[in-house]
């Protein structure tokens, strides 16, 4: 119960930041140059064709009374059409969120299946060779560029090797039917396993690294904890310290640090979808900058913002979830 | 008298720091007999928790005990024996590092740590943590250990510990949590009780209420204890028996009222003198002049020599031994201060020496040498 | 977003040693005490020869690039494909070979699609890499602090709007943020900078007002407000000096991790346009040619790598140099 009314109580709290989200976006959207009715009409349109288009896309009315009206539009999930597409917005966004969504999560998945033991591993072995090579992979991790990471697998695994496609994604809903080399549904999810696993290393690693680095320190400080002096000193085994002691408390920053991490990995999804040609969201608000389809670029812009938030959330419900200390009520 | 439970023997525990070796327990020796309390007291940093660490063979790289032998019941917690090469080694019947864990740790020899804030998980209800503790050192199932944790708590003094044990360390107060710590040692049932500093951290009317606990647990379990504390007025109220650390070195050891009305080290004088008391006031108070120096680098002859109000030249340059002060064989009470050994060491004809405490050459002399009497 | 405020001020470093004193004398103490232990301190040194070193090639090559030899700017730039005598395009590296032909010692790591020299794009690179991580940097610094310290020294209603604006900026990913913000401004390289400062700008807000509210009732800082000196003397010569470590750290990471965003940024196409040689902007021409000539993609790669793991070995080795409880 307490746990629920915390859940609707933070989602309350983001309902500002929201709104700020669709201010910043809109009046960002709306200094972009060039009119976007040209692009649609071509150079020369005739004038009344003009008037059409810009009355069916509220483009005659004053900048706030269409702020006004977007902001009412986004509240009903209105989201308007797309110039480009000649769809709604929304409609755009649906199609491609999944895929996206698809992406982040299993990047999440690979680094933070890889990264918990390697940071504990790193931080129970501290300073042997076990801890440097941990430390040095996750160092790489942290400096490197994720687009750059994908070409490098593309150009080893893909292209040298052969062992992985180099573009492209099966989602695994897809009717088999359409996907070549899959003839049934467990075919399919075995092409999505095969696209998916080249963008799944090269937007993850950099989450694999940051929560390998945190976890480290996390694990760290909580073996040097009081709690886990006492626990070895009432004869409980180095390794039940080791799983339950350290490791629970130790997970609370790691929470913290997934959380800031869907920022970076929302980011990096948008070039990992470049390197491997993927049509995620990351293709589509690209798309839409490029033809100045300025809905498109509002509604992409948006959604992105609006799944952070939602990330976070999340973390934070699963942070209080976990640490007892945080109470549901007012703080 | 008996043979004791646990006895220490020229214990040396030593941490290997860039700056150089820490000498923090530097040839200690105490015994503690069954059913006794024995007072383990000094300033901190006068390596009081790592020599108690060091008896649970707890103490943290890079700190490693380097000599000396502990016993307890019979059994060789620590000891080294030299191979023919002249390197030392651990005698064979060294407990091994699992024989610690399995038969020592909790179920012979408890520990109740400073810090009832930071010694608890936070993440892990009380009652969850105290049941563990039973469980691995009482051979208990779940349930009857959850039986066995809950009348611990009750016995401790937690109200209504049925519900208390499924609630978290950040919902019981620091008066509390320490009770669930003693409670922890106590729900084990073992023989010997390490109690670091348990009180510190606590307002006196919660020390109170937990030392009066204590004591009537203790005759109840007839559990010994060794009571690691600077506090004197705890050491009057609790032990049997004191041993006074000063930078590694117990200095004085005595019955606890051989000690106060007794006193043989001018250390434990000061010790005594820095306490508070009702007949006094505050300008009375003479808190220990200077600071305790570094045990990474212990000053010449006795450590104590410089605050030291009684100091003379001789003590600059000779290491006082432990000598027995009462008279009987038994070694009941004993001091590491050349003052009583006037005749070998020509204390009486050596000049004081101007030390912090004496605030000149001409303050100290007959005036605080007529004090320590 | 409570995740950041809630619990991200463990992360940064608390330096105990610098909250005793008060002035400017404090800031310089700060400064020489950081020198002394970035000396003593292995990773620190480490990061600071990297950083040192490809400051160096930067302003080297900027040097080059404006004042001495026009000659090799148009090497860098110059398209030589529109010269069919000189086309030795996408050659490997030296001593290797691939199907556009043999490497050449005047081409140490081979030529790009346009027969350009990569060794020297990748070092004129450089100059573009420094100057946008270390501006964009101070674009957030500032704001950052200034935001920051009158948010916290403030409270009330300044410090609400202040940290709801600065949460809405952080709530949207930055990458897109910038991306959004370029679209409307201009694509250039200068809108890049501006873009990645403006995202940079609530970190060190966070940091900033986390001390500036710890400070701000500390008794010195108290005691001048009771001698009258004014608010803002207060905040810039007592409470910024005080929280020199902790930004120090912070804003190391930033110009790598500012460097990494410009660098995904002009891979997309935002930032430097061709033919200006700079990394993402090269790795992007090089997606094209990647099976026949990997070379081409690996350098650009391996320059950003060493850059930025300069600057994050330099930022850890200061926080663990000025951090007294981390002790490895």
């Amino acid at each position: 119960m307490s746990l629920l009314r915390y859940t609707l109580r933070r989602f309350a709290q983001a309902i500002p930041v929201l709104i700020g989200i669709v201010t910043i976006t809109f009046f960002l959207a709306n200094q972009i140059p060039g009119d976007p009715v040209e692009i649609m009409l071509g150079p020369t349109p005739a004038q009344e064709q003009v008037e059409a288009i810009r009355a069916q896309y509220g483009l005659d009315r004053p900048i706030h009374v269409r702020y006004f009206t977007y902001l009412s539009g986004v509240a009903t999930g209105d989201l308007g059409l797309s110039i480009y597409y000649d769809r709604p917005v929304l409609e755009m966004i649906l199609l491609r969120l999944p895929v996206t969504l698809l992406l982040m999560l299993s990047a999440f998945a690979f680094a933070i299946v890889t990264a918990i033991p390697l940071g504990v591993i790193s931080a129970k072995r501290r300073n042997e060779p076990a801890d440097h090579v941990s430390r040095i992979v996750s160092l790489i991790g942290v400096s490197t560029p994720s687009f750059w990471i994908g070409l490098v697998l593309i150009i080893v695994f893909a292209f040298y090797l052969g062992w992985f496609p180099a573009r492209g994604l099966v989602l695994p809903w897809a009717d088999p039917a359409d996907v070549r080399g899959a003839a049934t549904r467990i075919g399919v999810l075995r092409q999505t396993a095969h696209h998916l696993f080249l963008p799944m290393i090269g937007l993850g690693t950099l989450q694999m690294a940051q929560i390998t680095r945190i976890e480290r320190s996390s694990m760290v400080d909580s073996l040097q904890g009081e709690y886990v002096k006492l626990a070895r000193a009432y004869g409980v085994p180095e390794s039940t310290i080791v799983r339950k002691h350290a490791f629970q408390v130790a997970q609370l920053p790691v929470i913290t640090i997934i959380g800031l991490g869907l920022s970076t990995a929302l980011g990096g999804a948008v070039l990992t979808e470049t390197v491997f040609e993927i049509q995620g969201m990351g293709r589509l608000i690209i798309t839409a900058i490029n033809n100045q389809d300025y809905q498109l670029i509002m509604g992409t812009t948006l959604v992105f913002g609006f799944v952070y938030v939602i990330g976070v959330i999340v973390t934070d419900i699963t942070y209080s979830y976990l640490d007892p200390r945080v109470t549901y009520g007012d703080e | 008298m008996s043979e004791p439970l646990l006895s220490v023997r020229d214990l040396k525990t030593q941490f290997f720091t860039e700056d150089g070796t820490v000498r923090a327990v530097d040839g200690i020796s105490f015994d503690v007999h069954e059913g006794e309390i024995v007072g383990l007291v000094g300033e901190s940093g006068a390596g009081k928790s790592v020599a108690t660490s060091s008896i649970l063979r707890l103490v943290d790289s890079p700190g490693e005990i380097v000599g000396g032998e502990i016993k307890f019941k019979g059994e060789t917690i620590f000891g080294l024996e030299e191979d023919g090469g002249g390197e030392l080694r651990p005698r064979d019947e060294m407990l091994t590092e699992e024989e610690m864990r399995k038969r020592i740790r909790g179920r012979e020899i408890a520990i109740i740590f400073q810090d009832p804030m930071e010694s608890l998980n936070p993440v892990f209800t009380v009652g969850g943590q105290l049941r563990e503790f039973i469980e691995i050192n009482r051979d208990l199932g779940t349930d009857e250990a959850k039986g066995e944790a809950i009348d611990i708590l009750r016995e401790v003094g937690i109200p209504a510990p049925e519900s208390r044990y499924d609630e978290y360390p950040h919902q019981f107060s620091g008066g509390m949590r320490q009770r669930v710590l003693i409670a922890m040692a106590l729900a084990c049932q073992p023989d010997l009780i390490i109690a670091d500093e348990p009180t510190t951290a606590l307002d006196v009317t919660v020390e109170g209420e937990i030392l009066e606990m204590v004591k009537d647990l203790q005759e109840k379990y007839d559990t010994s204890f060794i009571w690691v504390t600077h506090d004197m007025s705890v050491v009057a109220e609790i032990c049997d028996r004191v041993n006074v650390m000063y930078l590694g070195e117990i200095i004085e050891q005595a019955e606890v009222d051989d000690l106060f009305y007794d006193t043989k080290h001018p250390y434990t004088s000061a010790l005594l003198d820095s306490m508070p008391r009702p007949d006094e006031t505050v300008d009375e108070l003479r808190p220990i002049k200077g600071v305790m120096p570094e045990a990474i680098d212990p000053p010449s002859g006795c450590r104590f020599h410089s605050p030291c109000p009684e100091a003379r030249e001789v003590c600059r340059e000779v290491h006082p031994e432990p000598r027995e002060m009462s008279g009987d064989a038994e070694g009941t009470h004993t001091a590491a201060c050349v003052k009583h050994d006037a005749f070998d060491i020509g204390y009486d004809t050596s000049p004081p020496i101007d030390t912090e405490a004496t605030g000149g050459f001409s303050a100290g002399f007959t005036e605080t040498g007529g004090e320590a009497e | 977003m409570s995740v950041n405020s809630a619990t991200s001020d463990d992360d940064t470093p608390d330096n105990s040693d610098e909250s005793g004193g008060p002035d400017e004398v404090e800031a310089r103490v700060g400064l020489r005490y950081t020198l002394k232990q970035v000396r003593q301190d292995t990773t620190a040194r480490i990061g600071t020869y990297i950083v040192g070193f490809m400051t160096f090639v930067a302003i080297f090559a900027a040097f080059d690039y404006y004042v001495l030899d026009y000659a090799i700017a148009e090497a860098v730039l110059y398209n030589p494909e529109t010269d069919p005598q000189n086309v030795r395009r996408l050659l490997p590296p030296v001593g290797m070979e691939n199907q556009f032909g043999q490497g050449v010692l005047e081409h140490p790591l081979g030529t790009d699609h346009r027969g350009r020299d990569l060794l020297s794009r990748t070092i004129y690179g450089t100059r573009i890499a420094m100057t946008v991580g270390f501006l964009a940097t101070a674009i957030g610094l500032g704001g950052g602090t200034v935001i920051g310290a009158v948010s916290g020294y403030y409270g009330g209603w300044i410090d609400d709007v202040l940290q709801r604006v600065t949460e809405t900026i952080y709530a949207i990913p930055f990458l897109v943020l910038v991306i959004a913000f370029m679209t409307a401004f201009g694509r250039d390289l200068t809108f890049a900078m501006v873009g990645v400062g403006i995202t940079a700008i609530p970190v060190f807000n966070r940091l900033i007002r986390s001390r500036v509210v710890s400070i701000r009732e500390e008794d010195y800082v108290e005691a001048a407000r009771a001698a009258g000196v004014k608010d803002r003397n207060i905040i810039f010569r007592h409470i910024i000096p005080n929280s020199f470590a902790p930004v120090l750290v912070q804003a190391t990471l930033q110009v790598g991790v500012s460097i990494l965003i410009v660098a995904g940024l002009s891979f997309l196409g935002f930032g430097a346009q061709p033919p200006t040689p700079s990394w993402g902007q090269m790795l992007s021409a090089s997606r094209g040619y990647m099976l026949p000539a990997p070379t081409f993609s690996i350098f650009p790669g391996i320059a950003i790598l060493i850059t930025v793991i300069g600057f994050n070995i330099l930022g850890d080795g200061l926080q663990d140099a000025l951090d007294p409880r981390i002790n490895n």
